[in-house]
Order: structure tokens, then C-alpha cells, then sequence
């Protein structure tokens, strides 16, 4: 019988979950909303994961979670920080990485490795939600636009604005303010995605840059996001499109080694 | 290692803590309308304070800050700060200070009794530059006396000869205040001999620190500290002081010889610099606790002094030991002085890596911490970790984001650990 294993990574707005066989090749994926259950949204992901592996539940041998719901989620074996996670699974994508740069729906997280992916140094964005994912929606959400529309339309900037503002509160004020004097759209989404970048290499440059750079998170599923980081740092970011399942990879990762032995490296919350 | 046994009977701890706790009862009684006994109150602050002078006029010393603290640990900061704030005190207001001003609000009635209103408010202005607005405002609503003691920074490794000269004249001048507001003449013998037990405290305390350097360390050089160091900022110049750091000092000898420490297997020792977030104190621990985190040194339980800097107060140096003393409180340190105090404590401690708790609040010590782990991680390669709440503000501590960085950094250290092995 095959061996599979699984990370599950349920943050503040998605839940991703990712089967891996005893290769460490990618079985099975799933995505969707948290929402108000994460529990709910645990298993929904759970169990579309393993029907599109078209596998067993019980072939499963372990399952590490990750996220903020990581406590939460009824079927982990053990929990593991998404920062350990996103280091594990950036280095499996991208093998060369250095320092990552996660930002995700309240979190905003810069992580320096060394070459076996694990953490050198880490820092993360105050409890503010300042330049973070949510950043983004508030945007979105004032301009009446889709989320997934921001990023492409920012692209077309002629003359970025400079928005000043990282509060994802007072942004929307800002917004309504030179939608007021006439200015357009694109340069306007174009400065909210150059504010998001200015304050996360901030955050990147207090654990230091060193190629190669890998965003991810689901918000570097946004085009416009990408180019604003790649702008300011005047080099190129690792980007795939597995990005936004990168801490569940990682997972998925500690949840093979466990798997595989008793001299496992994992180190688990629980065991401590 | 188990924290069992050593505890039954009458053991040096138990001896410790009851006198503690004796000390700190009859400390708040005499602070009641039927413990003053007619005595003074002046209301100080604790970096730097001048409680050995004070206490040569019988006054009645009063902490805002310990007030403030208390508060957040009895978890009623919360309710107080949002009075100060319904005044129109700006979210932005240091929690100490609104704190403070809530209990004023509510006619001094605090979980650990009614407080009395202060007679002189000395404002020791040495680290904080809130510090003389605070007392300003005090003494605006309470019509109170304000003294500012002007103590200069301290730029250099230590004080010069002018800034000395420059405290000693103040305090001279206060000395005189104080003679004036008690009724109590100035008696220099007896402030030689309040120093004179200040002195024994110190350095009994001292001893207690060093304590930390065994392994495991028998104590929380944080989590624990903030407590034993309640008496040295409260009581520090009288014989029950000394007494309790003696007792202290004893219970943690037969704790490092029994092999006892804080946490069941000590795994990470590290250096934590900022205050604690007071209103979730214990939860805060259980964070590290859970990784078997002790911590051996920290910077929070030297706000009181820097004893172990070789900072004493002198019986023959009265006047001039208590500028030294003043200036040499941590917050008045410069930065430099601040990290390399900080790269010390984790080399003579053996750390495995250093703690940064920054608070919003304070300013004092929150000013040049990223600096401070910038210097740590790349120039010393002491892996810091950096968390960020409030010390008096219950809104700014949120638990799910601390707790996600501490198991971060404890996973990333202990991965390390294994596979460097």
C-alpha cells in the first residue's frame, strides 16, 4: 500500500490542504474559504484533497497542520508555525531560495533560510493589519472592483500615485479622496500596491535580502503585487503558481520526515 | 528535572515569600487613612527614584507605575485606561499614564486598597520624557506640590563630575522641600543609615541575580524577578528589606543545589529586555513555559537599579551615591550602552538567544530595540526574537500572533539544535 501524507493550512481567510505520497510528490490539493468554521473548512478541504488523489482516508499515515487554525483542525496529528512551514515549502519550490516573503490575509511575514530551508530569522508585521492582504480587500472593496481585477488593472499605471496611508482603514478614505479629484483608477490601485510593498520590505530587509527572493501567500497570486516588489527591490521574486499552497506543502514536508522514522526531526508544539 | 519535593514544611521559600507578602501588607496598610499615622505621601517614579531621601522625612513613598502594574496584573488596567480616555486622553497616551489617571477618577480605590493622595509628587525625570507630564497632570488635579528632579542622560559609560555636581544640588534643594512639606528636619546620619541598609539590599540581590548563571537557573530571571524585586523599589532602606533579600537569596542556593528550576527541563535560556504585558502576565509565561524557555538575565528587572553594573548607594558618598544611582537607571542608559548591556547579559548568562517584548506604551524602552536585534542577529549571531504588545493596555496583546512567533522561534531553534547535532 501506498503511503500518503498531508499538510493542512488553515489561515485567516483560505484553508489549503495538500497530499503528498511517500515520494514527496504532490497527490492531491484543495482549496477554498475559512470562514466562521474552521473546523467546517478543515475537512471540506480535507476530504476534497484525498478525492482528488483518489485515495483512502486511512491511507493517510500523518497529517501536520499549520495556520492560525492549526489547533482547530480535528484530523492534524501535530501542529507546526506556518513560518516553519512556508520556509519548508519555499525551499521545495525553490531550492535556491534565501529569503521569502509571505503576505497573507492579516500577516505579512519576511523569513531568511539557509540551504536546507530552515529558519534563520524571521519577522512579521505588528497586530495592526497595516499592508497586508486585507490592505488589498478594503481596496478593492471601496473602488467596487473584484479582488482579482486590482492587481491586473494596477498594471496599467500610467502615473502611480503615492498613497500615504497604510491603515487599512484610513486607506479608504484616501481612496475616496482622488477618486473625488479625478484620478484614475489603475494609478490608484498602483500606489495601494507600492504602499503593501514599501512596508513589506521593511520587514524584509530587518532579517536581510538575499537572492534568490520567493513570494508567497495568497497574495502573490496578484500580478500587480508581484511587479510592485520586484519594482522596489530591482530583482526578479520567485513566484508559483502552488504559491498559495506553500505552508501546506511545507506541511506536508514535516509531516513525510515524521512519517518516515523514528529519529524524525519534526518538532512538534505538543511534544515540548 | 521535577520542581516536586523541596517544598513541603517550612522551607527558605516558604520564609521568603511570607515575609514578602508581610511586608508588602503592612506597606499598603500604612498607606490607609488609619495607617499614616499623620506620615506624608510622596508619589515617585521608579527608574532612579530618591526613596532612601524621602524616607529620612517619614514620608510615605507611592509608585504610580507599581500602581499601574498591579492594575494590569488584577486585570482592571483596561476598565481604567478607557476613563482616562472618556476624559479625552489620546489612544496614543502611554497605559501607565491613563491608568493612573482612571484610579485618580475612580477616588484611588484599587484592588489592592484605597491609595492616598500624594503631598509631593517627585517627579525623578530620568529616562521617560512622559514622566513630567504624567506629574504634571497630577499635580494639576490633586493641587499637589511638584518637585522635578532633572536627571541628565547618561551619554557616556558613566557620569561626569559636572552632572553629578548638577543632581546633588537638586537634591540638596529637595531635601529642603521635603523637610518643609513633612515638618521632619533633615537628618544626614539617619539618611547614612537608610543608606546603609539600601546597600545590603543591593547587594544581596546582586548575589540573587547571579544565581541564574547555574544551570538550571533555580529562578525566572523575568517572570519571577518582577516579583522579587518588588521589595527594592518599595521597601529598599529598611531592615525588612534586607531581611527578605537574604531569605531570598538562601531559597534560591538550596534550589540551584537541589537542582530545581522554574521550568521541569530547562531547554532555552534566554535574555528578555522590555516590561511584561502585565494584564496577560501569566499567560505570557505559559507561552515560553511550554518550550521549557528560563530566562537568566533580563533588563526590565533593573529599572529599580542597575546593582549589578557595580551601582550601589554609598553611606559615605550620601548625596552623590543617589546622582550616580539616578542616572544609572536603564532607561537612562544610551542605546549603545543599553546593547552592549544586553550582548553581556547573554554571554555571562550562557544564553541561547535573546527576548525583545516591546511595548507600544513605553517609549522609553521601546526606542531602538529593532536596532537592538539587528546588532544581535547579524553583528553577535544571537538568535532575538521579537514580539510586540502593550505592558498596560490590555487591546494591544494579541495572544494567537505572540504565540505563533515564540513556537516559531523555539521550533526553528530546537530544529536547529537537532540537526546541528
Amino acid at each position: 500500500m501506498t503511503m500518503y501524507v498531508a499538510g493542512a493550512d488553515v489561515g485567516s481567510t483560505t484553508a489549503k490542504v495538500v497530499i503528498l505520497d511517500r515520494n514527496g510528490e504532490i497527490a492531491g490539493t484543495s482549496l477554498g474559504p475559512t470562514g466562521a468554521s474552521i473546523v467546517e473548512a478543515a475537512q471540506r478541504r480535507f476530504r476534497e484533497a484525498i478525492e482528488k488523489a483518489g485515495i483512502d482516508e486511512h491511507e493517510i499515515e500523518f497529517v501536520v497542520g499549520t495556520g492560525y487554525g492549526r489547533f482547530k483542525i480535528p484530523f492534524g496529528d501535530t501542529q507546526i508555525t506556518e513560518i516553519s512551514c512556508h520556509a519548508r515549502g519555499a525551499h521545495r519550490l525553490f531550492p535556491a531560495t534565501r529569503t521569502i516573503v509571505d503576505i497573507g490575509g492579516q500577516d505579512t511575514k519576511a523569513i531568511s533560510v539557509d540551504g536546507q530551508g530552515e529558519v534563520v530569522d524571521f519577522c512579521m508585521n505588528d497586530k495592526c493589519a497595516a499592508g497586508t492582504g486585507r490592505f488589498l480587500e478594503a481596496a478593492a472593496l471601496t473602488l467596487g472592483l473584484p479582488l482579482e481585477e486590482i492587481g491586473p488593472v494596477s498594471l496599467r499605471a500610467a502615473r502611480p500615485l503615492r498613497i500615504t496611508n497604510v491603515c487599512t482603514v484610513f486607506v479608504e478614505s484616501e481612496i475616496m479622496s482622488h477618486l473625488v479629484r479625478g484620478e484614475k483608477m489603475e494609478d490608484i490601485l498602483r500606489g495601494v500596491h507600492n504602499a503593501i510593498g514599501v512596508r513589506s520590505i521593511a520587514l524584509l530587509r530587518r532579517v536581510g535580502i538575499s537572492e534568490e527572493v520567493t513570494f508567497t501567500g495568497g497574495v502573490s497570486r496578484n500580478a500587480g503585487m508581484v511587479r510592485a516588489l520586484e519594482d522596489q527591490l530591482g530583482i526578479r521574486v520567485n513566484v508559483s503558481p502552488l504559491s498559495q499552497y506553500i505552508g501546506a506543502i511545507g506541511a506536508a514536508l514535516f509531516a513525510l520526515e515524521r512519517a518516515r522514522g523514528p529519529k524524525a526531526t519534526v518538532v512538534s508544539e505538543e511534544s515540548t | 528535572m521535577t520542581t516536586d519535593g523541596a517544598k513541603a514544611g517550612t522551607t527558605p521559600e516558604d520564609a521568603g515569600k511570607a515575609l514578602q507578602k508581610q511586608l508588602l501588607a503592612e506597606y499598603y496598610h500604612s498607606l490607609s487613612d488609619e495607617g499614616r499615622n499623620g506620615r506624608k505621601v510622596a508619589y515617585l517614579f521608579v527608574p532612579g527614584n530618591v526613596i532612601e531621601l524621602v524616607r529620612c522625612f517619614d514620608m510615605l513613598p507611592v509608585y504610580p507605575e507599581i500602581n499601574a502594574l498591579q492594575c494590569g496584573i488584577k486585570k482592571v488596567a483596561g476598565e481604567l485606561i478607557l476613563r482616562a480616555e472618556n476624559l479625552g486622553y489620546s489612544s496614543d497616551v502611554c497605559g501607565y499614564v491613563k491608568n493612573d489617571i482612571g484610579l485618580m477618577l475612580s477616588d484611588r480605590a484599587s484592588p489592592f486598597g484605597q491609595l492616598p493622595k500624594p503631598d509631593l509628587l517627585v517627579c525623578n525625570y530620568s529616562g521617560c520624557n512622559t514622566f513630567v507630564k504624567w506629574f504634571e497632570a497630577l499635580a494639576h488635579f490633586y493641587g499637589a506640590e511638584l518637585f522635578v528632579l532633572d536627571i541628565p542622560y547618561l551619554r557616556e559609560r558613566s557620569p561626569s563630575t559636572a552632572d553629578i555636581t548638577y543632581v546633588v544640588s537638586q537634591l540638596e534643594e529637595l531635601a529642603n522641600v521635603c523637610a518643609r512639606v513633612s515638618g521632619v528636619p533633615f537628618d544626614r546620619d539617619r539618611l547614612r543609615h537608610v543608606l546603609e541598609l539600601s546597600a545590603k539590599a543591593e547587594r544581596l540581590w546582586v548575589e540573587v541575580l547571579h544565581t541564574a548563571q547555574g544551570r538550571p537557573s533555580p529562578f525566572d530571571a523575568y517572570f519571577e524577578a518582577v516579583f522579587y524585586m518588588a521589595p527594592l523599589n518599595i521597601l529598599r532602606g529598611t531592615e525588612g528589606c534586607v531581611e527578605y533579600y537574604r531569605l531570598l537569596l538562601e531559597e534560591l542556593r538550596a534550589r540551584s543545589a537541589a537542582g530545581l528550576g522554574p521550568v521541569p527541563e530547562e531547554k532555552f535560556r534566554v535574555v528578555i529586555e522590555g516590561p511584561p504585558p502585565w494584564p496577560h502576565f501569566r499567560s505570557f509565561w505559559e507561552l515560553f513555559k511550554r518550550w521549557g524557555v528560563c530566562a537568566v538575565a533580563s533588563t526590565y528587572s533593573k529599572v529599580g537599579g542597575l546593582f549589578d553594573q557595580g551601582i550601589y548607594h554609598d553611606p559615605s558618598r550620601p548625596l552623590e551615591s543617589i546622582a550616580e544611582y539616578a542616572m544609572n537607571s536603564y532607561t537612562n542608559w544610551n542605546l549603545g550602552l543599553r546593547l552592549d548591556l544586553l550582548k553581556r547579559y547573554a554571554k555571562e548568562y550562557n544564553a541561547d538567544a535573546v527576548v525583545i517584548h516591546s511595548t507600544k506604551s513605553c517609549r522609553s524602552f521601546s526606542v531602538g530595540q529593532a536596532d537592538f536585534r539587528d546588532a544581535l542577529t547579524k553583528e553577535e549571531g544571537i538568535p532575538t526574537l521579537m514580539v510586540e504588545s502593550d505592558l498596560a493596555d490590555p487591546r494591544y496583546y494579541s495572544e494567537a500572533q505572540i504565540k505563533n512567533r515564540i513556537d516559531a522561534f523555539f521550533e526553528s531553534l530546537t530544529h536547529r539544535r537537532l540537526v546541528g547535532a
